[in-house]
């Protein structure tokens, strides 16, 4: 090794290494046009569109004017002055603790139960099915179930034996609960089938051994089960928790003829002040606002999702 | 006690105690649940006897009874179709779901091969930029969009719809391919470039052949994010020639809507009809492609 390297002039070393930085450089080149249709496409529909909106936020840009008057931290100031962001804020609050508690109990319910049973497949499959659907289209189907003449009612005046005509669309104490149950109703599918997922990789020895040991089925979910799915719940919360901020469709189909509608989450409030009022730079001041609290809470979960597998292992 | 483990029949016989433990228990849970699921699914039954009631029985019976005939299904498909437009509707969100999906994870697999096979400076780089592009809420995009698309004349047109779904669709395949091309050994493209194929061959016959399984799964999860888009498609197209189903089934909908419930309902049947028949079709890659999200 070392005679062959002593026989070898500096001149051709350099040469060598040379031809190798370029042969890389060559296929860095290819490697770069089988990514810019991704970079490009993302960077021009994506990335630019969030810059610009936080520009557009900080001026008075509405739907027929110019775009030439900036305003400071004119619609900022603007949204903590109204009490419709308030509002928005306090429902879109209640949303995202929602999508968080409700599909994780009773998708775990769902899937302690379906465990170990026969047709555990079709049950899955008829749990899962809503999911399948658009949340459009589910809003359609839900908007007759509450309505006065709709299916709840009637469900309702059929049990207690009197008429009964709520409009649970309609009334602001109802309106949020109702299109929640209506989103657990959608989406506890996924959570149950991952949920399900989670539980069967976890060992059947130290259960077994619990049992032998007098341990009571609530022990053993606590001590065994819950630690072990732990990893599997926080996943679940950390897709929960994304819908919960910034669910739309439901709402907007659900509560159209609701008249407080604009603020029954920030997504609504969002939508209604650029594209009902064509508010556009107040819009967007709440979108940077929405997404500062999405990626806030992201952030949080995904440092405790890296301890929590850390314990784990 | 000594236990003979080689005794098969003991062992056997223990297989079969335990088996039939558990199915005791289970086999009592199935009644609850039976009667849960059907609860569960309230709201599809009514669907399905909606469906099949004209304005006027709608109106008399109650919301739950069956139907007095099949036959006011075609008339309720029919009004729906015209009302709404849906024929041309459904036309315009299945090419864009078809085009959009295949288009997205076609690009994003190049990127994913570019980023995992190739000596590609400054990989990771790359890679967290598009990432970046999972993190805000679709929110953030809407009014520059709108904007953007006003000054370029991209505004209710096919393109420039396709072009946003496109978009939307490509980071989260791109993760996910990522870490399936990396799983692929690296034996395989060396053996094929020293065989002199170039690095689009060895991209189309070595490497995507072999992550056809999650390639499959993350196209219909993008098929049916476009289909059922309802932002998007009412901000950037709702001109009757472009828009999505979702939107024209949303325009039936609401108190302004002078149509009955029946009329509503089926074309809310329609516009599911293509989704439900995929998860019903590729049920096994649907539920792949639901663990591809939490990995």
């Amino acid at each position: 090794m070392a005679s062959a390297a002593a026989t070898l002039s500096p001149q051709v070393m350099k040469e060598a290494r040379r031809r190798e930085r370029r042969a890389a450089w060559a296929q860095t080149r290819v490697a770069w046009l089988f990514i810019a249709p991704a970079v490009i496409m993302v960077t021009v529909f994506l990335l630019l569109p969030v810059v610009f909106n936080v520009v557009l936020s900080f001026t008075k840009w509405q739907k027929f004017t110019g775009l030439d008057q900036f305003a400071g931290f004119g619609n900022y100031e603007r949204l903590f002055r109204l009490p419709y962001f308030t509002e928005a804020l306090s429902n879109t609050a209640i949303w995202v603790v929602g999508a968080i508690v409700f599909p994780l109990v009773v998708g775990l319910g769902l899937a302690l139960l379906l465990r170990n049973i026969p047709f555990q497949e079709t049950f899955k499959s008829l749990f899962f099915l809503p999911r399948v659907l658009a949340p459009t289209a589910v809003g359609a189907i839900w908007y007759y179930v509450y309505a006065p003449r709709g299916v709840l009612n009637s469900v309702v005046s059929g049990a207690t034996g009197t008429s009964f005509d709520f409009g649970w669309l309609y009334s602001p104490g109802t309106v949020t609960g109702s299109v929640i149950v209506t989103f657990v109703w959608q989406t506890v599918g996924i959570t149950m089938v991952l949920l399900l997922l989670g539980l069967a990789a976890i060992p059947k020895d130290p259960i077994e051994a619990a049992r032998v040991d007098g341990a009571s089925s609530g022990q053993i979910f606590r001590h065994i089960i819950w630690p072990l799915l732990l990893p599997t719940v926080l996943v679940v919360t950390i897709l929960n928790v994304a819908a919960g901020f910034t669910t739309f469709d439901l709402l907007w189909v659900m509560a159209g003829d609701y008249p407080g509608k604009r603020t029954l989450s920030l997504a609504v409030y969002m939508y209604y002040e650029s594209f009902s009022n064509g508010a556009w730079a107040y819009g967007s001041a709440i979108a940077v606002v929405l997404g500062a609290m999405v990626i806030a809470v992201s952030a949080v979960l995904a440092v405790v999702q890296s301890r929590v597998s850390r314990n784990i292992r | 006690m000594a236990v003979d483990i080689t005794d098969r029949q003991f062992i056997a016989r223990l297989i079969e105690k335990e088996k039939a433990a558990s199915r005791v228990g289970g086999r009592w849970l199935v009644v609850p649940i039976a009667v849960l699921a059907l609860a569960y699914l309230t709201p599809l039954y009514y669907l399905f006897v909606t469906v099949f009631k004209t304005s006027q029985e709608y109106a008399r019976k109650g919301v739950l009874e069956l139907p007095d005939s099949l036959a006011p299904f075609i008339d309720n498909v029919v009004q729906a179709w015209n009302i709404a437009q849906l024929g041309q509707a459904a036309t315009n969100s299945f090419s864009y779901a078809l085009i959009g999906a295949a288009l997205a994870v076609a690009i994003a697999a190049a990127a994913a091969y570019g980023m995992t096979r190739l000596n590609l400076l400054g990989a990771n780089g790359w890679f967290m930029l598009i990432f970046t592009g999972t993190l805000f809420p679709f929110q953030m995009y809407l009014v520059p969009l709108l904007f953007g698309y006003q000054r370029v004349g991209l505004i209710n047109t096919w393109g420039g719809m396709l072009l946003v779904y496109v978009a939307l669709c490509i980071p989260f395949p791109l993760l996910v391919l990522r870490n399936s091309f990396s799983a692929i050994t690296k034996e395989v493209d060396e053996a094929a470039r020293i065989e002199g194929a170039s690095e689009w061959r060895v991209f189309t016959s070595m490497i995507v052949p072999n992550a056809m399984g999650p390639m499959i799964a993350l196209f219909l999860l993008q098929f049916t994010f476009i289909w059922n888009d309802l932002l998007f498609s009412s901000i950037l197209a709702n001109g009757i020639e472009v828009r999505s189903v979702m939107v024209a089934l949303q325009s039936l909908q609401g108190t302004y809507s002078t149509l009955g419930p029946n009329v509503v309902i089926t074309a809310t049947l329609i516009s599911s009809i293509p989704t439900v028949l995929l998860f019903i079709v590729l049920r096994k890659y649907f539920m792949a492609g639901l663990q591809l999200g939490t990995k």
